[in-house]
């Protein structure tokens, strides 16, 4: 059976999370048509990175290298994939819809003339055996369940944190092919010079799973240390509320709301924020959502799922002192 | 000796060179216009020579009546006596040649007297104006003036032509003899009072000073005329034609027409701009008025209206020989650059653009009717609709507003819903009510104005008034789509809403927003929708008078009403929000000392509500101040952005245990007799 193919995009040495999340529910894929789950790694000294894949359940773990694909360059990226997909022939191939994943995904789709859905919430199998997933769409009014006719392969990439992460399986080791991949300095068109990096070394809000956010009620920066405590046992990130970045206690690229990060963690935690109605355009859709307002008519309140009427300096840490017994 | 003015006098039929040279001065003076004329053309049609009583009476009522100037007491005062000063000697001096030479000699005896007099005042007038002027300009030196040489010069010459003539006149009296030979010409006072000047000399010297001071004035005076158009003095011819043309329909931004068609949108050359835009580039005096009433400038944005249109005269005056080159193919004066240089992002920065708050206080202010903010919205048009070039934060509202017609981007379906428990009917469920509530996306959607959509529903149910509203059916009116240049996406939304209320065929509506009211009464016109638009405090002030609203429960509180820019500058309505609050018994309605027509912005118009505001200070603080010093408990407001604006502005400061901010509407709930309510 034609094989299932998981694009696995890395960075400093590192999966990306959404690939462990396809093969996660692609595992189930595999199982019903029978074919192999494989996952793809481009770049150069990527081998130490293939156990992990194999966790997550991939069979066979590709290694596509040379020394050009060292950095993600559109060129390079796209022949040294193409080229594999054309050799061995995958029924399926599936990214992650990060930046590079939405690049590089559009321009194989295009160099292979085949269809590509786009930022995709859910896969599956339609009872031919065919790939079918799921899109939202009008701004996520609707979903579209979507098949491929007659496209091979049938290519999509998902959404980040949408897919259900399995617990990985050490013991499992995948089967390891290295691929010397043709391409040249010409191929990848562009030289990567140099990565300037803005901000701190933290996790970007908008890829974060979870969230600690504070806002006015906060008192002064210094009162965000008690946040970075919680956050740092939930292995999570701090936001602000426009209150707190306006009045300078945390940084710009901190903030959540309609004029700064549009966040969807699975838990986002709201401390000392009223939640106007411009911070709830930027995390009124998280999946879970706690409040910690000492103001009962918070508004944030309507749109918690837990709320904790007190005072934060006393709930927050008892909080954070609670988890850390836990684990 | 008859009591007249003999023309002439002393000297002799060589005045008659007097004409040649005004010729020479007028010719100058037709050309010199012309070339402006024809640097004004190279921008687009615009209407603007509709409704000529009204435009009439503008002029009379504006340029001659001074009614804007005068706001501003000294300067007001100062222009004043110069213009009329000079206006009743132009006239004065016509009507001098006129009774010369038509022959009917009609300015002799009291009609001289009387005449002579009134024209030394008139002088007097000018010199008093020119050196208020001066003392201001040079002394006190206030922050909205910047000085050039130009300014001195026109100040000079005036002073120089009015002295002069004086100095004329003081010389013919003194060698008159006066007392003796034309005792009536001590009615000429300012030359009689300056005649011993020339006391000491012989008769000889004095006809000679006459005749040397005599040739000065004149030729000063034709120098005026001639440097009109090459100096600030333009502004005499420009005011005219400003005012004139003026914008008779402010509130309303101009549509883009045909947007299927247009190739280009917006304003990135200066031939993009109307005529009437270029035009009013040359009636700038740089009074300033405009810069000390703007929100951006005063909270040290880097916007200045006054600014913005001396940077695009400059570009005019720059790209002046490029158009002059390409029509004669001469070779190229000016470097490419010129040329080449865009007005949005070029000649007006982008950051001045974008902090706009389409307040609309410095069109109210201009005494000349010159329109900064509109030329700044057809700057955005061009950043939104041709390169999509805006804040990052823009890109979210526009989004939002495209996929569920709301700036927050909320689900569209859940507009209705803050109404589910107050058993308000939608037009669809029961139609054809005398009015149509237009909620508007903050009163359906934000937490704190939907208490102010609940407030209006039960005050007109209490009232026994027919409405209902659209629920999901009804859509973002569209204003901050349109300030912040997306026109095209205004048209889809404004359009939509039309056909739906067209649909059920509505007639009447009100408004909870002032931007929706704005946007619905003045904009929705230009796609046909046409209804007859209240804002609600328009309507909960007529309830109140008709007695159909009650108010009996005592408030005791000190309320200092914020004027809406949408409400009050660009719609007037000043007056049906203080009504209501008067008729609130206990309350005291005090006043900031920005109010009304000068009242000050909260930040959040012209889309500024959905962007950040990282430069200078903040606006609403700015209010605020004006707040404390006001120090009433309750600030009212009549408009959602405002509100929420107040509110954020009072909890940043730290205030709330002092001020709170309220809408009108919850004032007057809270005072009606809940038992009949």
């Amino acid at each position: 059976m034609a094989a299932i193919w998981v694009y696995a995009e890395h960075k400093d040495g590192k999966i990306k999370k959404v690939a462990f999340e396809i093969l996660s529910e692609a595992k189930a894929l595999a199982g019903k048509s029978g074919g192999p789950l494989c996952a793809v790694l481009i770049g150069s000294g990527v081998e130490g990175m293939a156990a992990a894949l194999g966790s997550y359940g991939a069979q066979k773990v590709y290694c596509v290298e040379a020394a050009d694909l060292g950095a993600y360059t559109t060129g390079g990226y796209t022949k040294a994939l193409c080229d594999l997909v054309q050799q061995e022939k995958p029924a399926i191939v599936l990214f992650g819809a990060s930046i590079n994943g939405k690049d590089l995904s559009a321009r194989v789709a295009g160099r292979l003339g085949v269809g590509l859905a786009t930022d995709c919430t859910g896969i599956g199998l339609d009872d031919k055996g065919r790939l079918q997933v799921r899109r939202p769409m009008y701004a996520g009014k609707v979903y579209a369940d979507v098949v491929f006719s007659d496209a091979a392969p049938q290519m999509a990439s998902v959404r980040p944190n949408v897919l259900t992460l399995a617990a990985p399986d050490e013991s499992r080791k995948p089967e390891v092919v290295k691929v010397a991949a043709a391409v040249k300095s010409d191929d990848t068109m562009v030289a990567l010079k140099e990565v300037v990096k803005t901000g701190g070394e933290k996790v970007d809000l908008t890829e974060a799973n979870i969230i600690v956010s504070g806002g006015r009620g906060m008192k002064g920066p210094e009162g965000f240390q008690i946040l970075e405590e919680l956050a740092g046992v939930l292995g999570g990130v701090v936001g602000a509320s426009r209150a707190a970045v306006d009045a300078g206690w945390r940084p710009q690229s901190d903030q959540v709301g309609q004029s700064g990060k549009v966040v969807t963690p699975n838990l986002y935690v709201a401390c000392g924020i009223s939640g106007s109605i411009q911070h709830l355009a930027g995390m009124g859709t998280s999946k879970m959502i706690v409040a910690v307002n000492k103001d009962p008519e918070a508004p944030i309140f309507k749109k918690a799922d837990y709320g904790v009427v007190d005072d934060l300096f006393k709930i927050v840490p008892a909080f954070t002192q609670e988890v850390k017994k836990l684990q | 000796m008859e009591i007249a003015r003999p023309l002439y006098w002393n000297i002799g039929a060589i005045g008659m060179i007097n004409y040649i040279l005004a010729l020479a001065a007028i010719l100058i003076l037709v050309y010199a216009l012309y070339d402006r004329i024809r640097l004004w053309r190279h921008g687009k049609a615009a209407i603007r020579f509709d409704q000529a009583a009204e435009r009439i009476k503008g002029v009379v009522l504006y340029v001659v009546g001074h009614w804007r100037i005068l706001k501003d007491t000294y300067p007001g005062i100062m222009h004043a006596l110069i213009f009329w000063g000079f206006a009743l000697l132009f006239i004065g001096t016509g009507l001098e040649a006129f009774d010369h030479y038509s022959g009917l000699h009609f300015l002799h005896g009291t009609a001289y007297i009387t005449f002579s007099f009134i024209l030394e005042l008139a002088g007097l007038a000018i010199v008093l104006g020119v050196l208020m002027a001066a003392w201001r300009r040079y002394v006190t030196r206030p922050s909205r003036l910047d000085n050039k040489p130009d300014d001195l010069w026109a100040l000079l010459l005036l002073f120089c032509v009015v002295v002069t003539g004086f100095l004329v006149e003081a010389a013919r009296l003194a060698a008159l003899n006066v007392p003796v030979n034309a005792p009536w010409e001590r009615w000429s006072f300012v030359g009689w009072f300056l005649s011993p000047l020339f006391a000491g000399g012989s008769q000889a010297a004095v006809l000679t000073w006459h005749k040397g001071i005599w040739w000065v004035h004149v030729v000063l005076s034709y120098v005026f005329i001639a440097a009109i158009v090459y100096t600030r003095l333009l502004h005499i011819i420009t005011t005219f034609i400003s005012t004139y043309t003026r914008n008779l329909k402010q509130a309303a931004v101009n549509a883009i027409e045909k947007m299927e068609e247009a190739e280009t949108f917006g304003v990135n050359k200066l031939e993009e701009f109307t005529w009437v835009d270029l035009m009013q580039l040359d009636a700038c005096t740089r009074c300033g008025r405009c810069q000390d009433s703007c929100p951006a400038h005063l909270t040290d944005k880097p916007l200045n209206p006054k600014q913005v249109i001396q940077d695009l005269k400059a570009h005019l005056n720059e790209m002046a020989p490029v158009w002059a080159q390409k029509k004669t193919g001469a070779a190229a004066e000016q470097p490419p650059e010129v040329e080449a240089k865009a007005v949005s992002g070029g000649v007006i920065a982008d950051d001045a653009s974008w902090s706009c708050t389409t307040c609309g206080a410095c069109t109210t202010q201009c005494p000349v009717f010159i329109e900064p903010w509109p030329k700044l919205i057809e700057l955005r048009r061009y950043m939104a609709l041709m390169e999509s070039r805006f804040p990052a934060e823009v890109q979210v509202a526009f989004r939002n507003m495209e996929n569920n017609s709301n700036p927050w981007g909320i689900g569209s379906a859940t507009r209705g819903d803050w109404a589910a428990e107050l058993g308000v009917k939608t037009l669809a469920e029961s139609p054809d009510p005398e009015y149509l509530l237009y909620v508007g996306c903050a009163g359906s959607f934000d937490e704190l104005n939907k208490k102010v959509s609940t407030a209006v529903v039960k005050i007109l149910q209490a009232a026994g008034v027919s409405f209902g509203i659209l629920g999901a059916e009804e859509g973002c009116c569209g204003d901050s789509a349109r300030k912040l240049g997306n026109e095209y996406l205004f048209q889809m939304m404004a359009q939509q809403n039309i056909e739906v209320m067209k649909g059920y065929n509505v007639k009447k509506i009100i408004t909870l927003c002032p931007h929706g009211y704005n946007t619905l009464k003045n904009e929705y016109p230009q796609f046909g929708g046409e209804f007859a638009v209240y804002h609600y405090t328009e309507i909960i002030a007529q309830l109140i008078a008709q007695r159909r609203v009650t108010l009996s429960k005592r408030q005791n509180l000190k309320v200092a009403y914020h004027d809406s820019c949408y409400l009050g500058r660009h719609n007037g309505v000043y007056n049906p929000p203080r009504q209501i609050l008067r008729a609130i018994p206990g309350v005291k309605l005090v006043e900031m000392k920005r109010n009304k027509e000068r009242g000050f912005c909260c930040g959040a118009g012209g889309g500024r509500m959905w962007m950040e505001e990282h430069l200078g200070t903040r606006i609403n603080h700015a209010r605020i101040e004006d707040v404390v010093q006001t120090n009433p408990q309750v600030v009212g407001t009549a408009c959602p952005f405002c509100y929420t604006m107040l509110v954020d502005g009072i909890k940043e400061k730290e205030l709330q245990e002092r001020y709170r901010a309220s809408d009108i509407a919850e004032l007057v709930l809270a005072a009606m007799d809940k038992g009949k309510a």
